[in-house]
């Protein structure tokens, strides 16, 4: 029996009367990667919202790890790590600081360890005692991904994680996402235009205004393979 | 139950000695709203307790819905509030700390009304204000908790800033009498055995807020 | 929009009306100190008692909301508020009308009017609220907790204000409240009156719930419309 992480089935969002979005189905099981494709402003960070249970399907059910994210217990999120547009880091702490306090809320009994661990792993041990308003965007964008990280997650969603990264980010950002599929941990990610991944077999899906649905690479709609990344 | 109560309040701390904005807010308007009220009210004269009273809870209610607002500020404007929301941590627990945090500030700003109150008032209180201590932080405790629960509306609703006052003080107003009331008699020089009704009924008001507020912050936490 | 349930409340609440209204003006006796102006007590008193049951309704049905989700107890909440406004303010406007001829004041801090004071500022604020704020889950949910947490308020407030007015003698007002009702006829006017307001509130939130769900249909067609437009662009 595969065990599915994550699973919407017909799941719509309304904002008042304004439709986000319309009927998404989608299973992620165990190992795999998902991405998800979408211009803006099509509803990719509603989805992934939705998907760790910030915001509620207006209909439809949502299921987080078999259950509904208000019903899951707190300490299930542990195996849950997030990327938002966001990088819910406080920009008056240092980086290491933050890290710190986020591994405390994790549960760690040697925080200062656990987040030393991921300031190096992102490459950020240089500034690990400036402030996070210092750092320039890519390198909060790394950090983020750090606190997303640092509970070895068994879910890890993503919006938009290549968004401000120079080629060694996303070469980091890579490397990560095998790491993660490598221990059995399910990726969701967000993007404007399909993208490819060395050695991720990624499934990938079309997010539209109607729906969501598998993505079919039709060659002449020309252009949307500009962000080849290099093996 | 409550694991990240330590973490999260030693951050907010951690925050507030690092900037110091919210103490010098709190306390310079703490300190405003009383100077006024003595200029307003003269030095006083036979019924200097009970307008010192009057004026600390004045203070204390105003710079207090600004204080438990402040309180959340660090979480609101980031964004941050996200990342407790998905962490392991429990909502309720999310709660504890805040008004903790809310408490804190509340009780500085307190302190320093205090100290104004006996500089202007001249009143030679000595034992009478420590007898105020548990009144005073009874208080607070129910304001606190009441702030903190409904502090999250100064953010999202439109006109929230005016809002929370107006929300606040009419749920407030039973603890204001006791407290106000407890507070005159006891700077005026009686035990606090003597008013021993007000602050079983600030108690009473307390656990109530604080139980209706752990129960109830997630309604007003979590997003759409 | 005339469902028998609406029918049979109007009548009802007419015909309880004019009996309650017979009653107070006819049948029962001029109370022997305060002369006729004691009369409106049988209107202020019901409106005290709509006034704090409304509120309650305002707490439950907002707790429902929270607990079960569907719109329609918001709905009934923020009718419930409305309508508890409307009955609260009668109360204290009543009160000054009947305060001043007989004290001299258009207001007294006694403590069932403080009581209620507060109570109309509690509605204020949710009003408020509701009036600010979207009409969105969100500000539903506020509102909840708003009405939640005021009519837990309530107890320790009518302990309080008593408790304060005790203390202060010199102001001393004491109100012909239900226990200085010797004669029969005037509890029998009373209780008529009492049923009389409560089936007039009853109707009155019927029909003004029944406007807010039609707003909540409204709703939901122009989310259907949205959704038919999407499906259409796509074809």
């Amino acid at each position: 029996m595969a065990d599915v992480r994550l699973q919407a089935q017909r799941v719509s969002k309304f904002f008042g009367d304004r439709p986000v979005l319309h009927r998404v189905n989608l299973a992620v099981q165990a190992g795999t990667a998902a991405l998800i494709i979408g211009r803006n402003g099509v509803g990719k960070s509603t989805l992934i919202k939705l998907c760790c249970g910030l915001v509620r399907p207006s209909t439809g059910q949502l299921l987080l790890f078999g259950c509904e994210p208000r019903l899951l217990p707190a300490a299930q999120f542990r195996r849950l790590g997030v990327l938002l547009h966001q990088t819910l880091l406080y920009p008056r702490l240092t980086a290491r600081e933050n890290l710190e306090f986020y591994s405390e809320l994790l549960g760690f009994p040697d925080a200062a360890a656990q987040a030393w661990r991921w300031l190096e792993r992102v490459g950020l041990q240089r500034v690990a005692e400036e402030p996070v308003s210092a750092l320039s965007r890519g390198m909060e964008q790394r950090l983020g991904i750090a606190r997303a990280m640092l509970a070895d997650p068994d879910l890890i969603l993503l919006d938009e994680p290549f968004a401000a990264m120079d080629a060694d980010g996303a070469e980091l950002v890579g490397s990560l996402i095998r790491e993660a599929l490598a221990r059995d941990a399910s990726v969701v990610l967000t993007a404007h235009a399909p993208l490819e991944i060395a050695g991720v077999e990624l499934e990938m899906f079309n997010l539209e205004s109607n729906g969501l649905t598998p993505f079919r690479d039709e060659g002449r709609r020309g252009g949307l393979r500009h962000l080849l990344r290099r093996p | 139950m409550l694991e990240g109560f330590g973490p999260i309040l030693r951050k907010d701390l951690r925050l507030e000695l690092r900037t110091g904005e919210s103490t010098v807010a709190l306390v310079s308007l703490s300190v405003l709203i009383l100077v006024v009220m003595v200029l307003a009210f003269g030095p006083g004269g036979a019924r200097r307790a009970e307008v010192a009273a009057g004026a600390l809870w004045i203070a204390l209610i105003f710079a207090g819905t600004m204080g438990a607002t402040r309180a959340l500020l660090a979480e609101r404007e980031t964004g941050c509030i996200r990342g407790l929301l998905l962490s392991p941590v429990e909502p309720a627990t999310i709660y504890a700390a805040k008004l903790a945090v809310a408490m804190i500030f509340m009780a500085e700003a307190g302190a320093a009304v205090l100290i104004v109150l006996v500089l202007f008032f001249n009143l030679d209180f000595g034992a009478a204000l420590l007898r105020l201590v548990p009144v005073f932080l009874l208080g607070i405790a129910g304001l606190a908790a009441l702030c903190t629960l409904l502090a999250t509306v100064s953010g999202r609703v439109r006109a929230g800033a005016m809002l929370l006052p107006v929300m606040v003080v009419p749920l407030f107003a039973p603890a204001l009498i006791a407290g106000s009331k407890a507070s005159a008699a006891v700077l005026a020089g009686a035990s606090l055995a003597s008013v021993a009704t007000w602050l079983k009924l600030l108690a009473a008001f307390d656990v109530l807020f604080v139980a209706a507020g752990y129960l109830l912050f997630e309604h007003v936490i979590i997003e759409d | 929009m005339k469902s028998p349930m609406s029918i049979g409340l109007a009548a009802a609440s007419c015909l309880s009306m004019l009996a309650a209204l017979f009653m107070v003006f006819a049948y029962v006796p001029t109370e022997a100190e305060q002369g006729i102006v004691q009369r409106i007590f049988y209107f202020h008193l019901p409106c005290a008692w709509v006034a704090f049951l409304s509120f309650g309704i305002v707490a439950v049905a907002g707790a429902l909301y929270l607990w079960l989700g569907h719109k329609i107890w918001d709905d009934l909440s923020y009718a419930a508020a409305e309508l508890g406004m409307l009955f609260c303010t009668l109360v204290l406007v009543t009160g000054s009308i009947w305060a001043k001829p007989i004290w001299g004041v258009w207001w007294t801090w006694d403590s069932r009017l403080t009581t209620t004071f507060i109570l109309w500022l509690l509605y204020g604020a949710y009003l408020l609220l509701r009036a600010f704020a979207d009409d969105t889950d969100e500000v539903a949910r506020f509102a909840a907790v708003l009405g939640i947490a005021g009519v837990l308020d309530i107890p320790i407030i009518i302990v309080s204000v008593r408790l304060w007015r005790t203390i202060h003698p010199a102001v001393l007002l004491t109100r012909q409240g239900e226990h200085g009702l010797e004669d029969p006829r005037m509890v029998a006017t009373l209780l008529v009156s009492l049923a009389a307001f409560t089936v007039l509130f009853v109707w009155l939130l019927w029909l003004r719930l029944g406007t807010l769900r039609l707003r909540a249909r409204l709703a939901k067609l122009r989310k259907d419309l949205a959704l038919l437009e999407i499906a259409g662009a796509h074809r």
